[in-house]
């Protein structure tokens, strides 16, 4: 294992144009959704949400080298609350966001604190756990969710009388959250605690010895994940407009996992570019539909073995850790 | 609320569930030992021991016990294949634990959707292995299908346990669970014993797939809730410990017949899971392990 580059003293480089290009790729892409609009937008806008997601689960499994199968319980979380709460009780969309946030981080606190003792496989088996528990609440739990039918009539963005209602605006506003979203990940790998999460996925004992106190460097990582990923589930109910529990299944788990390596672990744009990729890819394959899950699982195990740190890192040489 | 006059029967067809549980668990436990790996594509194993059963039975006219014995070879085979094609060269690239779940959970969807691609998404069933009313036992009744399930459980577990006691391969796996490199120094060729535990794990679970699928259903999705109750039994056992995974099957099935009584079905595998979540809080080690 190499020293960590966010631990090292950093050294002024000459401009890289190399690692501009995942950066450029993904501008041209949403520039490029914007002009057209419609069905491109649709598919960005996705893209977009996702990217938040998996920028949280970067945090926890790039930054901290930790790991969690279960970051999409955070996100039914805060996707359903800001669903039952605006479309059954009638609130508007920021003030149920936030809640589901807070009752996610929350959440994540309460099961965090107890999970995050564990290691290796515990830890994935446990955080699986979580994950499928909240995914069998969401269908049981009929009363509130509906079950499978879903929830519909979810209100989109807005301010009182003014509503993001179409797709450029919407485009717009997930550009700007995923701006946000990156520059926080960007401005966290470089501090204090990004360079304690480093030290700890290097090794939890050295980390130690350096005074960092792991079990809560490990907890906040995980907060600040399962915020992003609830982030992600609300932005998600509120673009679409419907909410059904297979949103947030394991398929969630899957192809999120997929966008992250593709883009490459523990970078700051990989969870950006893997997340477009991935979205567009079966775009152009279409008529393939029943092949897709088959195509992201085969292409994730053919990443693994062959690419371990994704796409985005052949091109920023920051990336290798 | 519940009608508690249903217990007896209820925890009778737990132990039926919970002996597929074991068998799942001692599969987890049997490549765990050889490896250290834990193969998240075990469910995938049980869904086609069923399937193949089926498709070989109700579409082909293979007799039953062929379709099952040839059904389980396939699923065996399959086990090699993964560890060649998925396992080996992350095993040899010295890949993370993590990256090691993660993809055996990925094969485990490509079998998954291979599987809906094939056969399409409707559920499955075989016959009853034996045709009769089920015995009256004290107002409870016992179909023969549980009967076959217990047996034919009891019988493996056993085999199992002569296998690794009385036979030569048994034994080098047994010592490349308690330290690969002194195994590999005794000449004992470990990579090949980590082809062939993923083999006997296949097989195990395919050979639970089969017992059970006749009670309930198979369908290309069933694999993932097994896979996770049969790794419950195993950490309810204490993980790497093949009888301790039979008698976490058998604590879990009954446990969630109980679940099923008091809080219904539907809530069923939350109530496993929260077993699971209890004992890795509270008890990793599991029942028969030292508490740590």
């Amino acid at each position: 294992m190499t020293i960590s580059p966010a631990i090292t003293s950093p050294e002024r480089r000459p401009l890289r144009l190399a690692g501009l290009l995942p950066w450029l790729f993904a501008v041209l892409v949403v520039g490029y959704a914007m002009v057209v609009g419609g069905y491109a937008a649709t598919v960005v806008s996705f893209a977009l949400i996702y990217a938040v997601f998996v920028t949280g689960l970067n945090l926890f499994m790039g930054f901290a080298a930790q790991v969690s199968f279960g970051q999409n319980a955070f996100a039914a979380i805060g996707g359903y609350l800001s669903a039952v709460l605006t479309a059954t009780y009638g609130w508007s969309p920021l003030p149920a966001m936030a809640l589901g946030i807070a009752a996610a981080v929350l959440t994540a606190a309460i099961v965090g604190y107890p999970a995050l003792r564990l290691k290796g496989h515990y830890l994935a088996m446990g955080t699986l756990a979580i994950g499928l528990i909240t995914y069998e609440i969401t269908v049981e739990w009929q009363s509130v969710t509906q079950g499978y039918m879903g929830i519909s009539g979810i209100p989109p963005f807005g301010i009182g009388p003014y509503e993001i209602t179409s797709d450029r605006g919407q485009l717009v506003l997930l550009s700007l959250v995923v701006a946000a979203s990156l520059f926080a990940a960007a401005r966290i790998r470089r501090s204090r605690f990004g360079r304690a999460l480093s030290a700890v996925a290097g090794s939890e004992e050295a980390a130690v010895a350096l005074g960092i106190d792991v079990a809560r460097y490990k907890l906040a990582a995980f907060l600040l994940s399962a915020g992003f990923a609830a982030l992600a589930g609300s932005l998600f109910v509120h673009v679409v407009g419907f909410v059904s529990p297979e949103v947030f299944g394991l398929h969630m788990v899957i192809v999120t996992f997929t966008m992250l390596y593709v883009g490459g672990i523990g970078t700051v744009v990989g969870p950006l570019v893997g997340a477009l990729i991935v979205s567009l890819l079966p775009e152009t394959f279409r008529a393939f539909k029943d092949y897709q899950d088959l195509a992201y699982g085969a292409a994730l195990i053919l990443l693994l073995i062959y690419a371990p740190r994704g796409l985005a890192s052949l091109f920023s040489p920051r990336g290798r850790s | 609320m519940a009608d508690w006059s249903y217990i007896p029967q209820v925890l009778v067809s737990g132990l039926g569930i919970g002996c597929v549980y074991g068998l799942i668990g001692i599969g987890f436990c049997v490549i765990y030992n050889a490896s250290g790996i834990v193969n998240f594509a075990q469910g995938a194993f049980v869904m086609l021991g069923g399937m193949i059963t089926h498709m070989l039975f109700a579409r082909n006219g293979v007799p039953l016990p062929l379709a099952a014995v040839i059904a389980i070879a396939a699923v065996a085979l399959l086990g090699v294949a993964i560890e060649r094609v998925v396992v080996r060269p992350l095993w040899n690239r010295k890949a993370t634990m993590f990256v090691m779940i993660l993809a055996t959970l990925a094969a485990q969807i490509v079998i998954e959707r291979l599987t809906l691609i094939a056969v399409g998404d409707q559920p499955k069933t075989l016959p009853v292995f034996t045709d009769r009313p089920p015995l009256m036992i004290g107002g409870v009744a016992i179909g023969f299908q549980l009967i076959w399930i217990v047996g034919g459980s009891i019988a493996i577990v056993g085999l199992l346990a002569a296998f690794f006691s009385l036979t030569k391969t048994g034994k080098a796996m047994r010592a490349c669970s308690i330290n690969r490199e002194a195994a590999a120094l005794q000449g004992i060729p470990v990579s090949r014993m980590l082809a062939l535990a993923f083999a006997l794990s296949a097989a195990l679970g395919a050979f639970a797939g089969i017992l059970i699928t006749p009670t309930q259903y198979t369908a290309f999705n069933v694999g993932v809730p097994f896979a996770i109750s049969g790794f419950i039994a195993a950490i309810v056992g204490g993980f790497g410990r093949p009888f301790g995974a039979f008698l976490g099957g058998l604590l879990l099935g009954l446990l969630q017949a109980l679940a099923i009584v008091g809080f219904g079905a539907g809530l069923k595998n939350v109530a496993a899971l929260s077993v699971l979540l209890l004992f890795l809080f509270i008890r990793p080690s599991g029942i028969l392990g030292a508490a740590k």
